[in-house]
């Protein structure tokens, strides 16, 4: 017991803030929502039982679910990976032992800032607009110009752009996780006349791994939660023609503007069952690819 | 010691706290109502004038604002209401009145009436409109009707001669070709309004039928929708509204609808938001109905454009009815309110009005009394659900629109969703 604390102890005592917050705040709304799962509710009526109607509704009937739950994993499937491998090649582009090194972190940070803002999201429409910045910028090198926006086809790439500009976070991690790598494995791998590229394939993505994990677990649970960036860019519905229908947005509307309190949590539980399955699926595989150096075997 | 001091210091400042909230509590007035609206710029700032007018001239009663725009307004006013903590005074719509009323969020004004609220001489037909099941539940605070804004000097250019009032579908299509082809496709003739169900709304009146039927169903056909869409879609072949890409943004401001910004000479609104229209054109606007269809029933209505409800939550209702009736009936009060949230349903009021108009607001007062005999009665009001039908219809829309379905398949698979949606809602 008194190992238990002297290791865990200070684990746990930064963690307090967390918890207090959880099961003050978090824990009683959460409960709750799971109770409105089960009911009908329009926020002004008492919520009345209808068991699982719900949840049959959304996977039977609910076209729109089945809508933006495709919109949600085609950008999940996009996002993460674009941002992963943007943080991690600005990342290296970064560790190079420059003095300077803390100004360029401030710098390459900054997107992800300001990235979930209102503000960006707004500017980020004006750019993309049928009169916008990019189509002028395009229009110099002769390339005729789009309304990348308000086209469906095009309108959610717009986001995984976004979202690749806010590498910010993953780089930092990626950062100091490439600071960890022993140095003279890269000098053993010089001498040896290993080519750069193989150094990359064979020692600091292996080393790597845990840090890569870790960004792709958080970084996905992210990407399913992306809401303020769709919400303004689609004018808080979705459109053009539900193509940034995500999923949040979905249940954002189905709560606040049809009034389906209860509909809304029924939503919001399946999306949470859906972010455990990835992130169990991540986990579970870990142990064919993470390979962590201080395990014991 | 150390730490003694730092307790002792957060003593002070806990009790300092304590001390600053018990004196606060006095420095209150002895009333404070809330009033809840949607607005814009101009609105909030006439708006905020009236209760320091209101406040001036009742020193016990405290009034708060609080104001948010319409996208938002019914969100928050959910929240509240789930909350328990509305305002005493909310502004109403037409669209969610029955909503409110059934839900028990809203208080009758009938009993105030002759009373404390003078409204015993206000038109008939526009306070009835506030009626539900009999009682009065919402203060009709101005009408409007559906009106089409036009650009004068591109009219005029173009030599548009079309009787404004009473022209038709044909003459309003033959409009949109003269004014594309006089400034070479620059200006376009007309927003699409494809997607604007509160134009259909006119077309299926003027086909003879209501959108709605007295029990809710849904009797608007698939041929009213293929047929209005098919409209829209001859006059997009012909390039003489505006772009698509600027189509499929819904609901836009209205500093960015075509005739603002000056891509085309004619948008759809409600004829309340003409003040608001003219601020923001740089050319003089014209106040036109929407199309008749030839031989057709009357489509467009006039309709209480906003209320003012007593809501469930009101701590006092003795003061919030006393602003009420200020609202309504004080002179300096209305003439700052002017036109902008509607036409006063009150003949003292406009004659009171008449003398100090602008412009744009006699323009919108000689509008009304030009389609007085040309409107079809009010609606009933719409069932639960309506909002998410007009939703379906805009995305529906926008896919023929983008030429991504065909007009028949589009009109039949909104007709099944509307009442699909509708069923759901009750």
């Amino acid at each position: 017991m008194n190992r238990f604390i002297a290791r865990n102890g200070p684990a746990y005592a930064f963690l307090l803030p967390w918890f207090l917050g959880f099961f003050l705040l978090a824990l009683g709304p959460i409960l709750a929502s799971l109770y409105l799962s089960f009911t009908r509710y329009d926020m002004v009526a008492e919520p009345r039982w209808v068991g699982f109607d719900n949840y049959v509704y959304m996977f039977t009937r609910d076209r729109r679910f089945w809508k933006a739950l495709n919109v949600t994993f085609t950008y999940v499937a996009l996002a993460v990976p674009a941002r992963l491998i943007m943080a991690l090649v600005v990342a290296m582009l970064l560790d190079k032992g420059l003095r300077t090194i803390g100004v360029y972190r401030a710098i390459f940070y900054l997107p992800s800032l300001l990235g979930s803002s209102i503000a960006i999201a707004i500017l980020w429409r004006q750019l993309f607009a049928a009169d916008g910045v990019v189509n002028r910028v395009l229009a110099d090198f002769g390339i005729p110009s789009h309304a990348w926006i308000t086209d469906p086809n095009t309108s959610i790439y717009t986001l995984v752009l976004l979202a690749m500009w806010q590498f910010g976070s993953p780089m930092l991690i990626f950062l100091a996780g490439l600071r960890s790598i022993p140095r003279d494995l890269y000098e053993a791998a010089e001498i040896d006349g290993t080519p750069k590229w193989r150094q990359f394939l064979r020692i600091t993505l292996p080393l790597l791994a845990p840090v890569i994990f870790f960004n792709l677990v958080l970084q996905t649970i992210e990407a399913f939660k992306t809401f303020s960036s769709a919400f303004i860019i689609s004018n808080g519905s979705g459109a053009p023609a539900d193509s940034l229908l995500f999923y949040t947005v979905y249940l954002f509307n189905e709560a606040f503007k049809f009034f389906r309190m209860g509909y809304a949590s029924a939503l919001a539980w399946v999306l949470l069952i859906i972010i455990a399955v990835f992130t169990g699926i991540a986990f579970l595989t870990s142990k064919y690819w993470v390979h962590y150096e201080n395990e014991r075997d | 010691m150390v730490e003694m001091t730092r307790r002792k210091l957060l003593g002070t400042a806990a009790a300092g706290v304590a001390a600053s909230a018990l004196v606060g509590v006095p420095a209150l007035a002895a009333t404070r109502i809330r009033h809840y609206w949607w607005g814009n710029p101009e609105r909030d700032k006439r708006t905020f004038a009236v209760i320091d007018l209101f406040q001036k001239a009742n020193p016990g009663i405290e009034v708060s604002g609080e104001t948010i725009g319409w996208g938002d307004y019914w969100t928050k006013m959910a929240t509240q209401t789930a909350g328990r903590n509305m305002a005493d005074l909310v502004q109403m719509d037409y669209r969610y009145l029955f909503e409110y009323v059934r839900r028990g969020a809203l208080k009758p004004l009938d009993e105030y009436i002759g009373k404390s609220l003078m409204i015993q001489d206000f038109d008939k037909g526009p306070i009835d409109g506030g009626r539900v099941d009999g009682k009065l539940y919402a203060l009709n605070i101005g009408a409007n009707s559906q009106v089409m804004v036009y650009n004068t000097r591109v009219f005029q250019e173009a030599g548009v001669d079309a009787d404004l009032i009473n022209w038709t579908w044909d003459d309003f299509a033959k409009a949109c070709e003269k004014i594309s082809a006089k400034s070479g496709g620059k200006v376009k003739g007309a927003d699409d309004l494809a997607l604007m169900i509160e134009v259909f709304e006119s077309w299926v009146r003027q086909n003879g039928r209501e959108f709605y039927d007295a029990n809710g169903k849904v009797a608007a056909t698939v041929d009213d929708v293929a047929t209005f869409w098919q409209f829209w879609a001859d006059l997009r072949k012909k390039d003489v509204v505006r772009s698509k890409d600027k189509t499929v943004i819904l609901d836009v401001p209205i500093a960015e609808s075509g005739i603002a910004v000056g891509d085309t000479a004619m948008s759809q609104f409600w004829s309340n938001q003409l003040v608001g229209i003219q601020a923001v054109s740089k050319d003089k606007i014209g106040a036109a109905m929407v199309p008749h269809k030839a031989g057709g029933k009357p489509g467009q209505y006039i309709k209480p454009s906003m209320f003012m409800s007593l809501s469930r939550d009101v701590k006092d209702p003795a003061s919030a009815i006393a602003y009420m009736n200020a609202w309504v009936n004080d002179p300096a009060i209305t003439k700052v309110l002017g036109l902008e949230r509607g036409i006063p349903v009150s003949q003292k009021i406009r004659d009171q009005l008449a003398p100090g108009l602008s412009e744009v607001e006699k323009l919108s007062i000689n509008y009304f009394t030009a389609i007085q005999n040309k409107v079809g009665g009010l609606p009933l009001p719409a069932p639960k659900g309506a909002g998410e039908v007009r939703d379906a219809f805009m995305r529906t829309g926008s896919d023929v629109v983008l030429a991504r379905t065909s007009v028949k398949d589009a009109a039949a698979s909104f007709i099944d969703d509307a009442q699909a949606i509708i069923d759901r809602a009750q």
